[in-house]
Formats: structure tokens, C-alpha cells, sequence
């Protein structure tokens, strides 16, 4: 029989983590990912508990999560699907919703600074145009980073996804470490 | 230059993709009489104001949302933006 290994997105059998200084950026292999959109007139479902936020927010519940995409759009995040059928089960959730998988279209990366916001708003100076004093806790939004476009989320004062395309993985990464280290000098 | 996204505020306009005049939203109706000329206009006739222009940008690397931009060709100075499903449905939101 095939004896097949699996790999995660940057081609690595494990997770990749690396630290920079006061940041410690992980690529987070384990979370599921499923879009869901409103068909027209539906009212905001509300899909495992969660109650989806509005323009450029993003809220937490236990293991889920769930971001605003787009006007009548959400990712809701899973922690620890990313092999099962997330998509199906959020599907069932809301069975009169729109819902498409993203597990396999994207990849994260969860940045953790040891030293509060400012070594995470540093960062966020260097690679996007986004104001990092007006991206608090629960802001989540879309951008383009070194051409690439990207999903940020600021899970906390001192935490920080970015969620790109998963075929890009490699260059994002490498974005990533590259003015992550430039920070440590 | 920054365009002041309806929903997300001042964004850059490198995360912004342009189509063009704000009246391509105005497609005639097929069925028309007088179709084929019409739409002869709608495709080749534009206005080529030097002032202040309607146009339709995409925000590709953001909400995926159009929007409705009013420019000044000769200053480049933006003027407003406005999502363009409102402007078609007349809604406001």
C-alpha cells in the first residue's frame, strides 16, 4: 500500500516555529478553515455560539473563531480541524448559508511577542500599510503584504495571525522572518 | 494616495484594482430597440473629463467590495467613495 507522508504548508512534516527576538512566529498546521456568506435577505446566523462580527472584527469562543471578510462574508476558524471536514460541519450549523471550504486555499502563521504590543506593532510598521495603534485586540482585516494578499487578525495586545495563501506559504514566511529579524538588531 | 473605503476607512490604493467610468454600472437593456447601437456607445464612447470623474475600483486586497470613487483627473485628489451596490440599488447603509 502507498505509504504516504503528510506535509504541512511550508513542506515540513511538522510545524514549523521560529523565534526572533522578543517574536516567536509558528505556523499553525492545525486550524480549520470554512467560509460562510449570507444568500440575500438571511439574517446572521449564529454558527457554534458564535456571534459574528461586524466591519473588520473579529471574536473568539472556546475552539472557534470567526472574522469579517466582506459585507455579508465571515471565515470562521476551527482550532484543531484542519483534517477533518470542517467545512461540513459548519455547514450543518447553517444549512441555509453559503458555506466553502478554505483549509486547503490558505495557511497560518500565529506571531507571539514576549514583550507586549510594541514588538507585534513593530512589525506591523514594516510590512503593511495598516495603523498598527488603530488594529487592537479584535481587529481583523485584509491587506496586501509584499504583493501578497493577506488576512490579519489581532488575536490579542501581544499576539498577531496572518493568514495567506497557502502555494505563497514559503515567500510569506520568509517575508515574515526577514523584518522579524531585522527588528532583533 | 488613500482611498476612504464606505466600511474600512483611509486604505491604500495599491490594495485597489481600477476598471473605469463609474457608468459602465449602466448596461442597456438587451432587448431594447435599438440595442446594437447602444451598446455599440456603452462599449467604445467614454467621457474623458479633465476634472472631476466617476469610477468603479475593486478592492482586491481587501473586502472584495466595488466601490464608486470620485477623482479629479487633474489634481488626482480624491474626492469620495461610495460601494457601488448602494449606488446601483439606491440604497443607503
Amino acid at each position: 500500500m502507498t505509504d504516504l507522508t503528510p506535509i504541512t504548508a511550508l513542506g515540513g512534516t511538522v510545524a514549523r516555529t521560529e523565534v526572533f527576538g522578543a517574536l516567536t512566529t509558528t505556523e499553525n498546521a492545525d486550524l480549520g478553515l470554512a467560509s460562510l456568506s449570507l444568500r440575500a435577505g438571511q439574517e446572521v446566523p449564529q454558527p457554534f455560539g458564535l456571534m459574528l462580527p461586524g466591519v473588520g472584527k473579529a471574536v473568539s469562543m472556546g475552539d472557534y473563531a470567526a472574522f469579517w471578510t466582506g459585507r455579508g462574508q465571515w471565515m470562521i476558524e476551527a482550532a484543531g480541524k484542519a483534517e477533518v471536514d470542517f467545512a461540513a460541519m459548519l455547514k450543518s450549523e447553517v444549512p441555509e448559508c453559503s458555506v466553502t471550504e478554505q483549509t486547503d486555499g490558505f495557511t497560518a502563521f500565529e506571531i507571539a511577542s514576549t514583550q507586549g504590543a510594541r514588538p507585534i506593532e513593530a512589525l506591523m510598521a514594516k510590512l503593511v500599510n495598516i495603523d498598527p495603534k488603530a488594529f487592537g485586540p479584535g481587529q481583523a482585516t485584509r491587506t496586501g503584504l509584499e504583493h501578497m494578499t493577506v488576512f490579519l487578525i489581532r488575536r490579542a495586545e501581544d499576539r498577531l495571525a496572518v493568514i495567506g495563501m497557502r502555494t505563497l506559504a514559503g515567500s510569506l514566511w520568509h517575508a515574515l522572518a526577514v523584518a522579524a529579524r531585522r527588528l532583533e538588531d | 494616495m488613500l482611498i476612504p473605503h464606505p466600511l474600512l476607512g483611509l486604505r491604500d490604493s495599491q490594495e485597489f484594482t481600477y476598471l473605469g467610468d463609474a457608468n459602465l454600472m449602466h448596461r442597456p437593456d438587451a432587448t431594447a430597440e435599438n440595442a446594437e447601437a447602444q451598446f455599440c456607445d456603452y462599449v467604445f464612447q467614454r467621457e474623458n473629463p479633465a476634472g472631476v470623474h466617476r469610477e468603479l475600483w475593486f478592492h482586491e486586497q481587501g473586502d472584495r467590495s466595488w466601490l464608486v470613487v470620485t477623482r479629479d483627473t487633474t489634481t488626482h485628489e480624491i474626492l469620495g467613495a461610495e460601494l457601488a451596490s448602494n449606488v446601483k440599488l439606491g440604497a443607503a447603509e
